[in-house]
């Protein structure tokens, strides 16, 4: 599936927003906010995210319900965007601090693992190849397995094994990142 | 039977039924494929823990209005939206009206919506704060068939509702359109006043000016609305106005840091019934919050005065500006503040934006 619209800024001016695409918004929003904080592990940056693939969703489908892979195609960008933030989010920390933000306060959403716990599980996914990142987060913010078949372009047969290497290589970073 | 592929034995863990039962007698009778099930359902229960999601989203009309308002400005949507003053806004609309209310025009349109449901004959002359939450604007919207988001743009430049007691229909003279100038805005509106000489630190040059055309609206009322307001009608004028956009001084970013509103005063005249008659029954109406009701009441003589809404969880200060009452209303820890004042030539001014009060006051009181 190509994303590589959504992953940078586009010189084209949006276009206006129909009332199919408010309906598709209100339907979709949720679930792309959630894997977006899958990967974030941030619920600000999360909602960040779930805009910048609206935004570019709306130039690609702005009549949704006209496409077939409207839906599949913001859960997958909505992986790519959250990956590719967290991977510049070095960057970020600094821009914000030179722009004298505060940092943001941890909502209950991010009380669902202490801050350590976060880091270490963003630090993972962003060592992780993009490919497991994606089925991982796709799979545990509640897709079923035709789900992701059909959002990563592949067999609802080969959904479990790219599970099962994508968790073990999960559980394999996060121990390395705690060895001495 | 040979062993079970790994991509059984993974599903086993979350989707069971879809595994053919031959594969699940063969995992309890085999020794090796249990142990790699056992391994694989550990990791599959440490990935779901580490990356589990909440159940609350946050609010999704907020993040729509905030999509809306990226798309009504071209040069913002290029950017992403994970910057500091991205997030600013954001705080800003979640503390607010659920929408961009701090921004002058905002306030400005609500005022005066406020204002036109309440009188007949109705010339303002200052204002005066309101408190109103997010039950009020929904009961303002119920009553008279607009909202925060219409308020603010999404209202086209003419046509018609059917109320519970009549009808609204709205007409303007003209589009609202860019202008390359504050003096050209300044001579094709008619309105007297100067932009600042001096800007705040960090606030850089105009990013938009624009005009926006008078606004006539009428309130026909249904023969069955009540003794007196029966059959007659209310029409209520607004603006022109003007509203200038400065961006930031670094030119980073394309969004707004100051935002200056002008606007000729809404009046209000009617063709037959009092203004008691129309106080009367439009405060009475079934769905009107009984506190916003009892602050209008309170607010004097309603003939000449514009209620400026605060938005909950905001502080408002009264002051003056060039001699006559201000609203200043800040957000909370003072990321951003509006100022709403009348002059004495019936001129509504409103500055407002990402900056703290000292800079909102001091370039309200250049223009002021």
């Amino acid at each position: 599936m190509d994303i590589s619209f959504v992953t940078r800024p586009s010189r084209e001016s949006p276009p206006t927003a129909s009332r199919q695409f408010e309906r598709f918004f209100q339907d979709h929003y949720p679930a792309v906010v959630r894997i977006a904080f899958g990967v974030t592990r941030d619920a600000q940056l999360a909602q960040d995210v779930a805009q910048d693939v609206f935004i570019s969703a709306l130039r690609r489908f702005p009549d949704p319900a006209r496409t077939d892979h409207a839906r599949a195609w913001v859960r997958v960008a909505a992986v790519h965007v959250a990956l590719n933030t967290i991977r510049g989010e070095r960057r970020r920390e600094r821009h914000e601090q030179l722009a004298g933000a505060e940092p943001a306060a941890a909502g209950p959403e991010e009380m669902l693992l202490d801050r350590e716990e976060q880091v270490r599980v963003r630090l993972a996914l962003r060592r992780l190849p993009r490919r497991a990142a994606t089925v991982l987060v796709l799979r545990h913010s509640g897709l079923s397995y035709a789900e992701v078949a059909a959002a990563m372009n592949a067999k609802v047969s080969h959904v479990g094994t790219m599970l099962r290497r994508a968790e073990s290589a999960l559980r394999k970073e996060l121990e390395n990142a705690t060895r001495p | 039977m040979r062993h079970v592929p790994s991509t059984q034995l993974r599903r086993l863990a979350d989707e069971p039924l879809a595994v053919p039962d031959r594969a699940l007698r063969h995992v309890t009778g085999c020794d090796r494929c249990q142990g790699e099930s056992d391994e694989i359902a550990a990791n599959a229960a440490l990935a779901a823990r580490l990356l589990s999601s909440p159940a609350s989203v946050g609010d999704i009309d907020r993040e729509w209005a905030l999509l809306q308002d990226r798309l009504r400005e071209p040069g913002q949507a290029r950017h992403r939206a994970g910057t500091a003053l991205w997030r600013a806004r954001r705080r800003l609309a979640s503390a607010s009206l659920g929408t961009t209310a701090a921004t002058a025009g905002a306030v400005l349109a609500l005022g005066a919506a406020a204002a036109a449901a309440l009188t007949t004959i109705y010339a303002p002359t200052h204002v005066a704060p309101v408190r109103v939450d997010l039950g009020d604007l929904h009961a303002i919207e119920h009553i008279t068939g607009i909202g925060p988001s219409q308020l603010m743009g999404g209202l086209p430049p003419s046509g018609s509702r059917r109320l519970a007691f009549g009808e609204l229909t709205w007409a303007t003279a003209g589009h609202a359109r860019q202008v390359s100038s504050i003096a050209r805005a300044t001579a094709l509106t008619h309105l007297a006043w100067s932009a600042p000489a001096t800007l705040p630190p960090g606030v850089g040059a105009p990013l938009s000016i624009a005009i926006g055309p008078q606004v006539t609206a009428t309130v026909s009322f249904s023969n069955g609305a009540a003794p007196g307001i029966a059959g007659s009608t209310l029409q209520i004028a607004a603006g022109p106005a003007v509203v200038v956009q400065y961006g930031s001084r670094s030119g980073q970013a394309r969004m707004p840091t100051l935002a200056i509103a002008v606007m000729q005063r809404p009046t209000a005249t009617s063709t037959g019934a009092t203004a008691s008659e129309l106080e009367k029954f439009l405060a009475g109406r079934h769905g009107l919050p009984a506190g916003l009701a009892r602050q209008l009441r309170l607010l004097g003589n309603p003939a000449t005065t514009l209620p400026v809404p605060v938005p909950s969880g905001m502080t408002q200060r009264q002051l003056t500006i060039g001699g006559m009452p201000a609203v200043l209303v800040t957000a909370p820890s003072g990321i951003a503040s509006a100022v709403i004042w009348e002059n004495h030539s019936g001129v509504v001014f409103a500055v407002g934006g990402l900056l703290d009060n000292q800079d909102i006051l001091s370039v309200a009181r250049q223009i002021g």
